[in-house]
């Protein structure tokens, strides 16, 4: 299992529970922390109100999107990607439109590039623990959203990179509040915020309007 | 033909030409109880009001040939999309829309230029835009979920609500808001609320780098926290302090307490990691 198939299959098993998963993550330290971090906001969803629920227009947005994108497959007999998330982490079930968000914009990026290059690239830096997740949303996806936005409506790619700039500044500092209280509530929440912002960035950003 | 006459007939033809671009549609729909209505418009305005009875009407000004409307049933929901012909920019392919639908139905407004605005409904409802002011008035009982970049975002008299704003830039403003949920989201907007924060609930405003101003009445009951880690955090409404509080209260960075009565008050969390905070006490007229 390469990193590819690795976030691929995490869309249906969230937490990389199998053989399969707890072997690539053993060799990938980038993969690992990236299922860290998922890991992360998924336990910080625990102080959060089930009211905070979406609609299941969310939910089926969602699913046509990865379906489309080939993040997930059709659902195996007595599974859906619905139920599954509801019986085990019913929980949390309200951040998987973020965590969604997140893979969709990783599932376009490996679209288009090689995640092995990137990381191959990536190989003469070094990693600092916690920030390899800023570097799958904040530094690969979004050169991907600028192009998209330069091709679509160029007039917007400015404004676009200001806001781009201003999220992954929000980011950086609820990542060092984390970092420096590991065990305050609210500063994990504020780093789920964070995601929640960016995430709608690229939400909103994708939603092109020319033929 | 007098020089002055020859203008006259070019201004009326170029004023002709463009009535003659622009185009209205009107669709009636009859839909059932709790109706499903979604309008996506790239470009132009959108606003939403009851109707009497079943009755969804969809009135559409097209500002050219380069858009046009399409639209489906489909049971009880009904979609609605400005679609784009090429050659369609922001100006030829705006098209603007005034929609009635029963007051229970629920509604998602989709549009990046906008305004957006819905008004008198108890339904869900979604209004998004990157760029597109949002403006929602005179609402009980809905879940209201807003998303803009850069948008501002105007809510006025929602009562007994589920509030949810994500803005990116867009300022913020809450009058009159109050539910069991009421939380904004911003990275650098402002954020205005004013309001007594209902008789309990949640209220959460959260701006990265944005201002946070929440002006209350005499006799608002909330326990209220607020924190700024490098912004400067001012409280104008004596608090009866926490005896335990979650994280350290620094002079001028965060303060918490209790308003008014106990017993009966909303919970209100306002953070910025660098904007300001004020907790204001509204003058009496």
């Amino acid at each position: 299992m390469n990193c590819v198939e690795l976030q691929n299959s995490l869309a249906e098993i969230e937490d990389a529970s199998t053989a399969e998963q707890q072997a690539h993550l053993k060799t990938c330290p980038e993969c690992s922390a990236l299922v860290g971090e998922l890991k992360l906001i998924v336990s910080a969803a625990t102080d959060l109100r089930g009211a905070n629920e979406p609609s299941p227009r969310v939910w089926n947005s969602i699913e046509i999107a990865l379906r489309q994108e080939g993040l997930i497959h059709a659902p195996r007999a007595g599974r859906s990607l619905i139920p599954s998330i509801g019986s085990r982490w019913a929980w949390a079930r309200w951040m998987v439109p973020v965590a969604a968000a997140l893979l969709f914009a990783v599932g376009i990026y490996v679209r288009q590039h090689s995640i092995s290059v990137q990381l191959a690239q990536n190989a003469n830096r070094p990693v600092v623990p916690g920030t390899v997740i800023t570097d799958l949303t904040a530094g690969l996806d979004d050169d991907d959203l600028l192009q998209e936005i330069a091709q679509q409506t160029p007039g917007m790619k400015t404004q676009y990179e200001d806001e781009l700039r201003r999220v992954n500044e929000y980011i950086q500092d609820a990542q060092g509040i984390v970092a420096a209280n590991p065990n305050d509530e609210e500063a994990r929440r504020s780093l789920l915020e964070a995601y929640q912002e960016k995430a709608m960035l690229f939400e909103l950003a994708m939603d092109r309007s020319l033929p | 033909m007098s020089g002055r006459t020859i203008k006259l007939v070019a201004i009326g033809t170029l004023i002709a030409g463009t009535l003659v671009a622009e185009s209205r549609k009107e669709y009636h729909f009859n839909v059932g109880s709790k109706a499903g209505v979604s309008v996506n418009n790239p470009y132009g305005s959108i606003s939403v009001k009851p109707s009497t009875g079943n009755t969804v009407v969809i009135n559409a000004l097209l500002h050219s040939d380069k858009v046009e409307v399409d639209n489906n049933q489909n049971g009880n929901h009904i979609e609605i999309q400005s679609h784009l012909l090429p050659g369609a920019d922001a100006t030829s392919g705006r098209v603007d829309y005034e929609i009635l639908v029963p007051s229970d139905a629920s509604v998602t407004l989709h549009s990046t230029t906008g305004p957006l605005h819905a008004e008198k409904l108890h339904g869900d409802m979604t209004l998004e835009g990157s760029g597109a002011a949002v403006d929602v008035r005179d609402v009980s009982a809905a879940h209201v979920h807003v998303k803009t970049v850069s948008g501002p975002v105007t809510l006025t008299n929602v009562q007994n609500g589920h509030v949810e704003v994500d803005s990116l830039s867009g300022e913020v403003t809450l009058d009159q808001v109050n539910g069991p949920l009421v939380q904004v989201i911003s990275t650098s907007g402002r954020i205005n609320y004013t309001g007594d924060f209902g008789r309990s609930g949640e209220y959460r405003l959260t701006s990265h780098s944005g201002d946070i101003e929440a002006t209350v009445p005499d006799g608002t009951s909330a326990d209220v926290s607020a924190r700024s880690v490098k912004g400067e955090v001012h409280d104008d409404i004596p608090l009866q302090p926490k005896t335990h509080t979650w994280f350290a209260i620094q002079e001028g960075r965060a303060f918490m307490g209790t308003m008014g009565r106990a017993a009966v008050s909303s919970t209100v969390v306002l953070r910025s990691f660098s904007g300001k905070i004020h907790l204001r006490k509204r003058s009496a007229k």
